[in-house]
């Protein structure tokens, strides 16, 4: 043991002293909190601010149009009404084609009145847009016509306009978590998708890291100085405590900053309260007890990549198994956001592979009943248990081993070794 | 008792035979050569003593015991292939290894000051190990080979990358060392830079031992049968009877002489011929024994095979 906590020592110095970790432990969070922040804000903010034109015979309905595109809930648009006229179009036409953003219009609404006599009947409507890309301006004329028609057609059988106002009024949900206190299912969501990329991150970073630290050793053969007095089991284990400790640090801190930050009204002040974002107590001790668990199978099994190949260019090959568990994790993301509790969902965060991703996820989101807590503890101890006997036995023969990279029976022999 | 014996030890790796029965002893207070060319299984034997790979078949006996791995403790090892940490300073490295070696942090870093003055590299012992020439870190690997005052040491090819000065420097300390009453192990190929210095040896090639004891008894079996001789002008004397093979470098001669010549005859010849400045009549070196048994026994030398595994 006095030996795993001096390799353990070594390793964590090490690191904990470059700048690398310093800056990765300031910058990263900072980053993703601006990013998450910034993207909330803006959602809130975003409205279309579009210059169109409308083009109609129909005064009451251009004009209500008008009033709504122009100050309406989601839209700040600026908006001409003008009466149809043979050379309009063309005119409309050219100003799209000839003048800038800036100075011209966005595009312009032809609405061409129905034809039937049906008073249900609807007119059609053109629109003719400068970037048939812009999606939001598009959606706004969309979703503002549809309550000027529906106005239109509850006024027209003799609805009070008062009346018209509190049937049309928005409905306000309110996120209830089964605990009985108020949440927002968006707060949860940020966070929960905060905390999935932040251990995707950590987990293969500090992976790699056992990965590459092997490879080093292997390149400066001071294995050799170190098995001369110590076991190999012992280095493979000091070298994942050390790395697993300098994550764990990084980990404390930024969970710790977390807690504070949202704790405090600062966040909410700064940014709006519809960004405000909460992270519990419960969410940040989760995610430090399954990033220990995640980073230690992770990292086991980035030791025996590591003893099985010389450079790290042969690392980048083998990359690919400790990645492809994480993407899985990533397409089975959606599954688990629109229902954490559903049976696959349920299963998929089980899969030790997985758990330290989906089953945290799923703790932010909602948490889920206990004893899938316990059972995903219990199988990822299970599973770290028979990886670290497989990639030891392979790092005991494969740090040793220089010149080509180990092929599959090799490595079977390697497992048979004692 | 010896401090290291070993007993019909075998190592297979695969499919190739590192080690075939290797059978030595090694007495306390003496220096002990491990020698053979590149690929002999010198490095595989060092490894199988210390416990970094387990033999085949065999056993090793350390100090006496049953081999356990407590009794690295008394071992200093200086690999083949050095190795150190680069990013990391030279003391706190020393330290480092020293406290692997079960020393406390104050005693290692005592001995690293006092080695290091030794070793000449004091101004080096603050810098980071990559920032030094290999010379140095060779010097380094090797105080911290001997930090723990090992009873035991072992040095796999101790002098390869070393100039002359520092080689020397090595050289010295390790007689001193010996002079105290440790026991030191070398494993070279370089049969000619250990003559002088080793009390015993134990010859190897392909695995297979082809000849063990004291140096200066094995010595004492050959005849004194070479002959180094430099000379100007004529050089038909080489055809001599009484010379079985000749090698002329331009004015300085190695010669073997057949069984049963006297070099004085060689030498009266000589001089009706040539100006002979030098006339040495020496037994053969380490290296000529060794080809001339290898050669007895298997046909022809094969050196520089595969990997020194």
């Amino acid at each position: 043991m006095h030996n795993v906590l001096l390799i353990a020592k070594r390793e964590y110095l090490e690191r904990i002293r470059t700048k690398a970790f310093i800056v990765a432990t300031i910058l990263i969070p900072t980053l993703m909190a601006g990013g998450i922040f910034s993207m909330a804000y803006i959602a809130d903010k975003s409205k279309s601010t579009s210059h169109i034109t409308i083009v109609s015979s129909q005064e009451p309905l251009a004009t209500d149009l008008q009033n709504e595109l122009e100050h309406g809930k989601d839209s700040n648009m600026v908006v001409d009404v003008v009466a149809p006229s043979p050379e309009i179009r063309s005119t409309l036409d050219a100003e799209l084609r000839e003048k800038s953003r800036e100075e011209g219009i966005d595009g312009y609404l032809w609405i061409t009145p129905a034809t039937s006599a049906d008073p249900t009947a609807r007119p059609t409507f053109d629109y003719t847009a400068r970037s048939s890309a812009d999606i939001l301006t598009h959606d706004t004329i969309k979703d503002s016509l549809r309550t000027v028609l529906l106005r239109e057609q509850l006024a027209s059988r003799g609805m009070a306009a008062g009346r018209i106002d509190s049937l049309m009024a928005p409905v306000v949900v309110n996120t209830i978590d089964a605990g009985g206190q108020h949440g927002s299912s968006r707060n949860s969501f940020y966070v929960a998708y905060v905390f999935f990329l932040l251990m995707y991150m950590v987990v293969l970073l500090y992976g790699m890291n056992v990965a590459r630290s092997i490879i080093e050793e292997k390149n400066s053969r001071i294995f050799e100085v170190l098995l001369s007095t110590i076991r190999s089991e012992e280095i493979l284990a000091g070298k994942i405590i050390g790395v697993g400790g300098v994550g764990l640090t990084q980990v404390v801190v930024w969970m710790v900053a977390a807690f504070v930050v949202t704790a405090t009204p600062l966040v909410a002040h700064v940014a709006g309260s519809a960004a405000a974002v909460s992270i519990s107590a419960a969410q940040a001790i989760f995610f430090i007890v399954y990033f220990v668990l995640g980073f230690v199978l992770y990292s086991s099994v980035a030791a025996a990549l590591g003893a099985m190949t010389n450079s790290e260019q042969e690392l980048q090959q083998l990359n690919m198994l400790l990645m492809m568990p994480l993407f899985f994790c990533i397409l089975m993301l959606p599954l688990v956001i629109s229902n954490p509790n559903s049976p696959v969902a349920r299963l998929v965060s089980l899969i030790p592979f997985c758990t330290p991703l989906l089953m945290n996820f799923r703790v932010s989101l909602s948490m889920p009943q206990p004893w899938e807590i316990a059972l995903s503890f219990i199988l990822m101890i299970a599973t770290i248990y028979a990886v670290l006997w497989v990639a030891s036995r392979i790092y005991r023969v494969g740090i040793l081993m220089y010149g080509k990279r180990a092929t599959l029976p090799e490595l079977l022999r390697w497992l048979r070794y004692s | 008792m010896p401090i290291v014996e070993l007993q019909h030890v075998r190592k297979v790796y695969d499919t190739k035979v590192a080690v075939a029965d290797l059978s030595f002893k090694i007495e306390p207070g003496s220096m002990f050569g491990l020698l053979g060319p590149n690929g002999s299984g010198k490095t595989s034997t060092i490894r199988m003593m210390i416990g970094i790979t387990v033999p085949d078949s065999g056993t090793v006996t350390l100090f006496g015991q049953p081999f356990t791995r407590t009794s690295l403790t008394r071992v200093g090892y200086l690999p083949e292939e050095r190795g150190l940490y680069k990013k990391m300073k030279v003391m706190d490295q020393l330290i480092f290894l020293g406290q692997l070696h079960g020393l406390d942090a104050t005693t290692a870093s005592k001995r690293a000051h006092i080695w290091c003055e030794k070793m000449e590299i004091t101004e080096a012992a603050l810098k980071k190990t990559e920032e030094l020439s290999k010379g140095m870190q060779q010097k380094i690997q090797f105080i911290a080979a001997l930090l723990h005052e090992p009873a035991l040491i072992i040095m796999d090819e101790p002098f390869s990358g070393l100039d002359p000065v520092n080689a020397v420097l090595l050289m010295d300390t390790l007689v001193d060392l010996r002079n105290q009453g440790r026991t030191i192990l070398f494993s070279t190929h370089r049969m000619d830079q250990v003559e002088k210095l080793c009390d015993n040896i134990c010859l190897i090639h392909n695995g297979h031992l082809v000849l063990s004891g004291a140096m200066r008894e094995i010595k004492s079996r050959y005849p004194a049968n070479r002959v180094a001789l430099n000379f100007e002008g004529d050089a038909s004397f080489l055809n001599h009877a009484f010379i079985e093979s000749a090698k002329n470098y331009g004015g300085r001669a190695e010669i073997k002489l057949r069984d049963g010549a006297d070099a004085q005859e060689l030498l009266a010849n000589a001089v009706t011929k040539a100006r002979i400045t030098r006339f040495e009549v020496m037994e053969p070196t380490l290296e000529e024994i060794f080809i001339e048994k290898v050669t007895a026994e298997y046909g022809e030398v094969n050196t520089g095979s595969t990997v020194d595994a």
